[in-house]
């Protein structure tokens, strides 16, 4: 396999009906667990998708620290003969962060505050957790059976780079 | 690695400045973030030492706008440069798209620009990549140098796989987005390339690699803690009048202090600053790594805490 076709393979790609499976059971966990925001983030820092009271928070900063964080905490793990931390906890004065590892590849990431406990956040978070890896199992399978979709970025996408880092950078 | 959202329709993209400490990295992309519209560009976050050395990374999105229907964006990282974080910089280097290495032209520090190359080198086998097929650029910095080495020289003994280089004084901004620009084009491209079932980017012709100097030695901190401040964000539009921020996490029995001491060299960085001392010795090994994680650690949540509060008002 050339290292194209490899990249190609383990590239993270999400359909609009993965997304919308996914944002249905970020609804849900907000409704019953009672916390702020819901974001999952894949663990190279990018956002996938959120739901709840998102609009006053620097996404990419925090999908960022919070891959970052992450990875710090596995290296941690691994010295102490762990594989990984599968849940992580920051606690603050008004707002706290429950993380939790969905599968191999992303992060789910609650804010939540006094409203609710860090025990209902977290007793639906392993629930919605378990839903999520689902999803991602389903569409492994259904990529395996029917091979891998030809990704479609829109005509002249290439052309159109081009264009717009001239004008970005000149 | 590329992110492709359909249902957000976006495109993400990982790219890293690496390169020897010291040698212009988080000067690059301050220069980006000073220069770029403020349409485009997001946050400059900074994970740093009281002596504005990298800690963990800095980063800063940069979105591209829509490209073919596409909200292309970029997310631009460096990496501590010092031998001693190789672990740190293991972990930032997940994921990447797109490398700029950032090399140094004064002639005594040419073997750590060779070990730094070789170092990237090694830790993109880790995740099985080879930086061959990867896209990436080499910028010649600090050409300003009085002793500068002759650009033919560093790229014979450094270029080893024929890729763009490109010359700057990342201090006055001059190089900083040709590199950039190039790097930027050369990974949309390669996500291009290979939707199309295209095969490698522009062959590029491997050269002998030759060593002529000894490794450098390995830096280690004698009897200095590893001072660790929470992540500095630098806000769109002008610059914020400096305040005392509150202070927000601490180690547990240290006290925060907010601190707004301006850059080594001159140039203030923008927005306010919380810092928490960490003044943990540190040792290379075992016990040494576990507590430089834990300070990255708590750095990395000081600095998601300080934005979620900062921009709910508290």
């Amino acid at each position: 396999m050339t290292s194209d076709q490899r990249l190609r393979q383990s590239r993270l790609v999400f359909y609009e009906d993965d997304i919308s499976k996914i944002d249905k059971i970020l609804s849900e966990f907000l409704r019953l667990s009672g916390a702020k925001c819901a974001l999952l983030v894949d663990k190279e820092g990018h956002l996938v998708t959120k739901q709840g009271e998102v609009k006053t928070l620097n996404m990419d900063t925090i999908s960022a620290l919070v891959a970052g964080s992450f990875a710090a905490t596995k290296e941690m793990a691994k010295l102490l003969g762990e594989e990984h931390f599968s849940a992580l906890f920051h606690q603050g004065e008004r707002d706290n962060i429950q993380l939790s590892l969905v599968g191999d590849r992303t992060l789910l990431t609650i804010l939540f505050d006094d409203r609710t406990t860090v025990g209902m956040v977290r007793l639906y978070a392993n629930e919605a957790c378990k839903k999520l890896v689902n999803i991602f199992d389903e569409s492994e399978r259904r990529m395996k059976e029917e091979g891998p979709r030809e990704l479609d970025l829109g005509k002249g996408y290439g052309n159109s780079a081009k264009d717009k880092l001239d004008n970005l950078f000149q | 690695m590329v992110q492709i959202n359909f249902a957000l329709k976006e495109v993400n993209c990982k790219i890293v400045f690496y390169g020897p400490g010291m040698s212009g990295k988080t000067t690059n992309l301050e220069v980006v973030h000073q220069k770029a519209p403020e349409e485009n560009k997001g946050d400059l976050t900074s994970i740093s030492t009281d002596g504005d050395r990298t800690l963990f990374f800095d980063f800063m999105p940069l979105d591209l706008g829509k490209i073919a229907g596409m909200q292309t964006k970029f997310q631009l990282y460096t990496v501590p440069g010092q031998v001693y974080y190789n672990s740190t910089r293991k972990l930032v280097l997940q994921g990447v798209d797109g490398v700029i290495f950032v090399a140094e032209s004064d002639p005594d520090k040419m073997a750590e620009n060779i070990e730094s190359y070789e170092n990237l080198i090694e830790n993109l086998i880790e995740y099985g990549k080879d930086l061959q097929d990867l896209p990436h650029v080499i910028q010649y910095n600090k050409r300003d140098l009085p002793n500068a080495l002759p650009v033919e020289e560093i790229d014979r003994q450094l270029n080893r796989f024929g890729v763009p280089t490109f010359e700057a004084v990342a201090k006055t901004g001059e190089g900083v987005f040709p590199t950039l620009k190039t790097l930027a084009g050369m990974v949309l491209e390669s996500i291009n390339k290979s939707d199309r079932g295209g095969g490698r980017g522009p062959s590029r012709s491997p050269r002998p690699q030759t060593t002529n100097s000894a490794p450098s030695p390995e830096v280690a901190p004698q009897g200095r803690g590893a001072s660790a401040k929470a992540p500095k964000t630098s806000g769109r539009g002008p610059a914020p009048a400096p305040r005392q921020a509150r202070p927000v996490a601490a180690p547990r029995g240290k006290a925060p202090v907010a601190k707004q001491a301006p850059r080594k060299g001159g140039q203030p960085r923008q927005g306010p600053r919380v810092a928490v001392q960490a003044n943990a010795p540190v040792k290379k090994e075992g016990k040494g790594f576990l507590v430089a994680f834990l300070v990255l650690l708590m750095a990395a949540v000081a600095g998601v805490a300080y934005l979620v509060m900062q921009q709910q008002g508290f």
